[in-house]
């Protein structure tokens, strides 16, 4: 287990400083690109694989409201994919253990970042003002710290946590996995509606309802629909565009039309 | 794009665009993105007051200034900034116009860009991935990369350099011109097809209730097979409302979790699912 939680808390600290930090995409530290390789290391490629597939759907839109995060989606996609693959249980098992452990973690960070990163914003400025170059040196450095304290939240939770999960879960009623796997399925509708209360408009509404008819009764696949989302939302851009442009024009002309009026007054 | 750019402020240019993406660097609620930005501009800044210490302090205090946007317009503002440090030290803009445009261009970027890159690309890309890792496919993996991390930069390196290039008055034009809010509802109308498309996919109610109609052996009838024949995924899409009429009423994504936990708990405790 030691072994095992060493790989899995070295995996995370390289993909959340390499991509949080040194190149903010936010896009190496999602479910399903992770997940992948903690399967790796931990010799079960596929089972990552897969599981990062339905971690993504579950964790789709839960990070999207700034600044509160309900759970940790690297986090809890590191530990459901370790528990699965250590303990060889099945797949639902760890995808319903995600979210109540992810929210546990989640915690953690929040309190970092208001115990550490808050208080040292003054001591940021006074820095920069007076060393430029230490200034970037040491921020590099924080940051690596910063990501060193999940990691190893990480390595703890692995290596001494999940025997004891795994007892614990086994002397629980049958009543409460069957529960916690049917909570992992609504709860990707969690995330979906916070991207369509963001993304909503009444004039746009109604897409929403084209989308899944092409999902649920036409089965198509997810590349024919965003492409035929693409060419829609292409139409409609020019569309408005045309009618924006004519205004433009109209006001450019009516201006004009004044002008040459009061001129025409003033020459009287 | 414009390539006439002197050897040294090419090279300037090129360490600033890979500074540019150190966005989330020493990250705190208090100043947010103030970290990475002072480092992103600190090649130009180096440069232009490397003889006067007073103004590179005026100038890192500017930069040290709040700053949170989306990361590929955090590259367009950076390069606009330097483009209008430049215009500063030759005594054209104060130092309070090159705060006052960044703090204008935070919140309306941040919101078109999170609706390009977030809500739109960001959906498009896991749909795609997800359904080819679902089969266990690496392929989705390497496809969700190239098109929602690559992109990024690739907007980065172009905006960051339109952002040097273009000026203030370009700026005036596109956000008075109202193509910012058509760009954001367009992306909107992909964004949300994809999430209703996945909403019918994935969002799953694994509603197990055996209701005996007629009291007869063999009168058993699933309700969940029927509705899914019936309307299929109507369960999903009336919970995914149910949930958005709640987040309208305020409710925090924690609350709602909760809330399914319960309903789920509860609901397998009375087997109906």
């Amino acid at each position: 287990m030691v072994g095992a939680a060493l790989k899995i808390c070295i995996v995370y600290f390289l993909f959340a400083y390499g991509d949080e930090i040194l190149l903010s995409w936010q896009c190496l530290t999602r479910p399903i690109v992770i997940a992948p390789f903690i399967g790796l290391v931990l010799g079960d490629m596929g089972t990552g694989i897969k599981m990062g597939a339905e971690l993504e759907a579950i964790f789709m839109g839960i990070s999207a409201i700034g600044g509160v995060i309900a759970a940790d989606a690297t986090l809890s996609t590191v530990i459901a994919v370790a528990y699965t693959i250590l303990n060889g249980t099945p797949m639902t098992d760890g995808l319903a253990l995600a979210f109540p452990i992810g929210t546990v973690l989640t915690s953690i960070n929040s309190l970092t970042m208001s115990l550490i990163s808050n208080p040292l914003a003054a001591y940021w400025e006074d820095l920069a003002a007076r060393d430029l170059k230490a200034f970037k040196v040491q921020n590099f450095l924080f940051a690596a710290v910063m990501k060193i304290i999940p990691s190893l939240i990480i390595f703890v939770a692995v290596a001494f946590g999940i025997e004891g999960l795994s007892k614990l879960l086994a002397s629980l009623p049958p009543f409460v996995m069957t529960g916690l796997g049917a909570a992992s399925g609504m709860m990707i509708g969690v995330g979906f509606a916070i991207l369509t209360s963001m993304i909503w408009d009444g004039e746009i509404g109604i897409f929403f309802f084209v989308g899944y008819v092409m999902a649920a009764y036409m089965h198509l696949d997810t590349v024919a629909i965003a492409i035929l989302g693409a060419a829609i939302a292409i139409t409609m851009f020019f569309s408005y565009k045309r009618n924006i442009d004519l205004k433009n024009e109209l006001l450019a002309a009516g201006v004009n039309a004044n002008n040459a009026a009061a001129g025409e007054e003033d020459f009287f | 794009m414009a390539n006439n750019y002197t050897p040294s402020e090419k090279k300037i240019l090129d360490k600033m665009f890979l500074y540019s993406h150190l966005v989330f660097i020493s990250f705190s609620m208090v100043k947010m993105e103030a970290n990475g930005f002072t480092i992103t501009m600190s090649p130009m800044l180096e440069e232009l007051y490397k003889d006067d210490p007073e103004a590179m302090k005026e100038a890192v205090a500017r930069h040290q200034q709040f700053f949170n946007t989306h990361a590929v317009p955090f590259s367009f503002i950076a390069g606009l900034a330097a483009a209008m440090e430049k215009q500063h030290k030759e005594g054209k803009v104060d130092g309070a116009t090159i705060e006052n445009i960044k703090a204008a261009l935070m919140g309306p970027t941040a919101g078109m860009f999170d609706s390009l890159f977030f809500n739109c690309l960001r959906v498009i890309a896991a749909g795609i991935a997800i359904g080819l890792c679902r089969n266990g496919n690496f392929l989705g993996v390497i496809i969700f990369l190239l098109l929602y991390g690559f992109t990024q930069s690739i907007a980065k390196y172009l905006l960051f350099h339109a952002g040097y290039n273009l000026g203030t008055s370009f700026i005036d034009q596109v956000f008075n011109s109202g193509l910012i809010q058509v760009l954001t509802k367009c992306a909107g109308i992909l964004g949300l097809m994809m999430v209703g498309a996945m909403t019918a996919n994935m969002v799953n109610i694994p509603l197990n209730l055996v209701v005996n109609t007629t009291g007869a052996e063999g009168g058993a009838v699933n309700v969940g097979e029927i509705i899914n024949s019936v309307f299929p995924g109507l369960l999903g899409v009336v919970a995914l409302f149910v949930m958005v009429a709640l987040i309208k009423k305020g409710w925090k994504p924690s609350q709602l979790i909760l809330l399914i936990f319960a309903i789920a708990l509860v609901g397998a405790l009375i087997h109906i699912f």
